[in-house]
C-alpha cells in the first residue's frame, strides 16, 4: 500500500538533537559528502591536510560549509546535509575514533561523555519526543 | 540440497576491529565485550557453514550517493577491504560464493524482489568485524584466511527511507526461497548484522534503550512476527538514529521461516557509543521444504 511521504518525513522533526538524513539534506549535502568520500584516498587525505582552503575549493561547496568543515563543527555539518557516515571519513583523517568525534556534538567533554557511556548511556527518557516531552 | 541451518545477529561496531587490528582485545574495557562471542566461536567452529550469507549496510564505502541500491547483493569471487579513512584493514580478503550469489540474485528476481547485482566491491567494518568476532581465534586474532564463503548483502539504511522491516523480513523469505532451490550441498549460515540502540550524530548522541533492546531480542525468538510492523519512526525515537540498523536482523529472521531455538545471547552496554547486541539461532526448519 502506497505511503503518505509527508507524514512519514513530518515527525522526523520531532526527535530531539537528531537530523535526519532525507532527501532534502541528502540533496543539500551532495558535494559535502562526496568531498568526505574522496578522503578514502590517503593521496587525498595528504593533500588536504596540507592545505584545507585549497583542497576543499576543488568541490562545489558553500563558504559556510567550506567553514564548517575546517572548523569540524559536525553539528554545523548535519544541518547543512552531511551525513555521519561520510563525515566519519573527515574525523579518520584527523585519526579521531568514532566516540572521541562523536563527543564532540554533545557539548560534553571527550570525558564526560566517555563516562556517560561507561555509566549505560543517555537514557531515552524525556529524548523520544519535542512535543509530546516523554 | 543446500539448506539454512542458523541465524547469527550480531553488531558489527568499528572500534572492535581497531581493538582486533591493535592488539588490545585483552583491555579491561573491551575484554567483557569479546568474552560474549567465546561460545559462538566454538560453536561455529563445530558447526563449520560453507556458506554465510552476510546482511549488512555499507557505511559509505561502496556505494556513496551517486547510487543507492536499496538492496544488493554480491556476485564476485572476493572482496577486498576498504579504506576508510585509516587505510585498509589488515584482515584477509573475502572470498565470495560467485555462484550461488547469481542464483540467488536470479531467484529473488523472477521471485518479483528486485535487488541490485554487484560484481566489484570493497568491504567495510560492516562486513569484516563480524566475521572476525566470529572467526578470529581464542585470543582474537584475525585468521590467515576466512574459513567460509560469504555473500554479502547490502542493505541502505543511510539515506531515508531505509527499506521497511516488513519488506527486509519478505526479503529474507525470499532468500530462503532461493536457497531452497539450489542444488549442492551446503550448510549456510545467514547473519543479520549492525544495531543495537545507539545514535551517532547530534546533540542526543549517545542514546542507549536496553529495555527495547532486550524486549527486541526476546521477541526474535518468542514472536519475531511483532517485529515486521515497527515503523522507522519508533526506531529512531526509542533507539537513536542508528538503531535502524536492527531492520537488517529482520532479513536474517524472516529467512528462518518458523520455529528457532535461542542457543546464545550477548548484550553488553556500551562498546563505543553503542549497545552490543549478538544472537546465535537455530533454525528447526532447516530440513523441511519452504513454503
Amino acid at each position: 500500500m502506497p505511503r503518505d511521504v509527508a507524514a512519514y518525513l513530518a515527525e522526523f522533526d520531532d526527535i530531539p538533537g537528531t537530523r535526519v538524513y532525507t532527501a532534502r539534506r541528502a540533496r543539500q549535502g551532495y558535494h559535502l559528502n562526496q568531498f568526505a568520500m574522496s578522503l578514502m584516498k590517503e593521496d587525498n587525505r595528504t593533500r588536504f591536510l596540507a592545505d584545507q582552503r585549497a583542497y576543499l575549493d576543488e568541490w562545489q561547496l558553500s563558504d559556510e560549509i567550506k567553514q564548517a568543515v575546517i572548523d569540524r563543527d559536525y553539528n554545523r555539518l548535519l544541518d547543512l546535509g552531511g551525513n555521519i557516515y561520510f563525515l566519519a571519513k573527515l574525523f579518520s583523517t584527523d585519526r579521531l575514533s568514532f566516540q572521541d568525534a562523536v563527543s564532540t556534538m554533545t557539548g560534553m567533554t571527550k570525558e564526560e561523555y566517555f563516562q556517560m557511556m561507561v555509566g549505560g548511556g543517555r537514557s531515552p527518557h524525556g529524548q523520544r519526543s519535542i512535543k509530546g516531552q516523554y | 540440497m543446500a539448506r539454512i541451518t542458523h541465524g547469527i545477529a550480531t553488531s558489527h561496531i568499528p572500534a572492535i576491529g581497531a581493538m582486533i587490528d591493535q592488539g588490545r582485545t585483552d583491555e579491561p574495557y573491551w575484554r567483557p565485550i569479546f568474552a560474549g562471542y567465546d561460545w559462538t566461536k566454538q560453536y561455529v567452529a563445530q558447526e563449520r557453514p560453507d556458506v554465510v550469507i552476510l546482511v549488512y549496510n555499507d557505511h559509505a564505502s561502496a556505494f556513496d550517493m551517486k547510487i543507492i541500491p536499496t538492496f544488493a547483493i554480491g556476485c564476485a569471487e572476493e572482496y577486498r577491504p576498504a579504506d576508510e579513512g585509516w587505510g585498509p584493514r589488515p584482515v584477509p580478503p573475502v572470498p565470495g560464493h560467485a555462484d550461488l550469489a547469481w542464483h540467488i540474485a536470479q531467484s529473488c528476481i523472477l521471485d518479483e524482489f528486485d535487488i541490485t547485482i554487484i560484481n566489484e566491491m570493497e568491504v567495510d567494518h560492516g562486513l569484516t568485524v563480524p566475521l572476525d568476532v566470529i572467526f578470529d581465534s581464542a585470543d582474537n586474532r584475525t585468521p590467515d584466511k576466512w574459513p567460509v564463503k560469504v555473500v554479502p548483502v547490502a542493505v541502505n539504511v543511510v539515506t531515508y527511507p531505509p527499506p521497511s522491516g516488513n519488506r527486509c523480513w519478505m526479503l529474507g523469505e525470499a532468500i530462503a526461497r532461493a536457497v531452497e532451490s539450489y542444488p549442492e550441498d551446503l550448510n549456510i549460515h545467514i547473519w543479520g548484522t549492525g544495531g543495537m540502540s545507539h545514535q551517532l550524530q547530534g546533540p542526543r548522541a549517545g542514546l542507549i534503550n536496553k529495555e527495547w533492546d532486550q524486549n527486541f531480542l526476546d521477541l526474535m525468538t518468542s514472536d519475531p512476527e511483532k517485529l515486521r510492523t515497527i515503523e522507522h519512526i519508533e526506531y529512531l525515537r526509542e533507539t537513536g538514529s542508528e538503531g535502524i540498523e536492527m531492520v537488517m536482523w529482520l532479513i536474517m529472521r524472516g529467512a528462518l521461516q518458523g520455529t528457532v531455538t535461542e542457543l546464545h545471547r550477548h548484550y553488553h552496554v556500551p562498546c563505543s557509543n553503542t549497545a552490543l547486541g549478538h544472537l546465535v539461532l537455530k533454525n528447526e526448519v532447516a530440513d523441511t521444504p519452504v513454503a
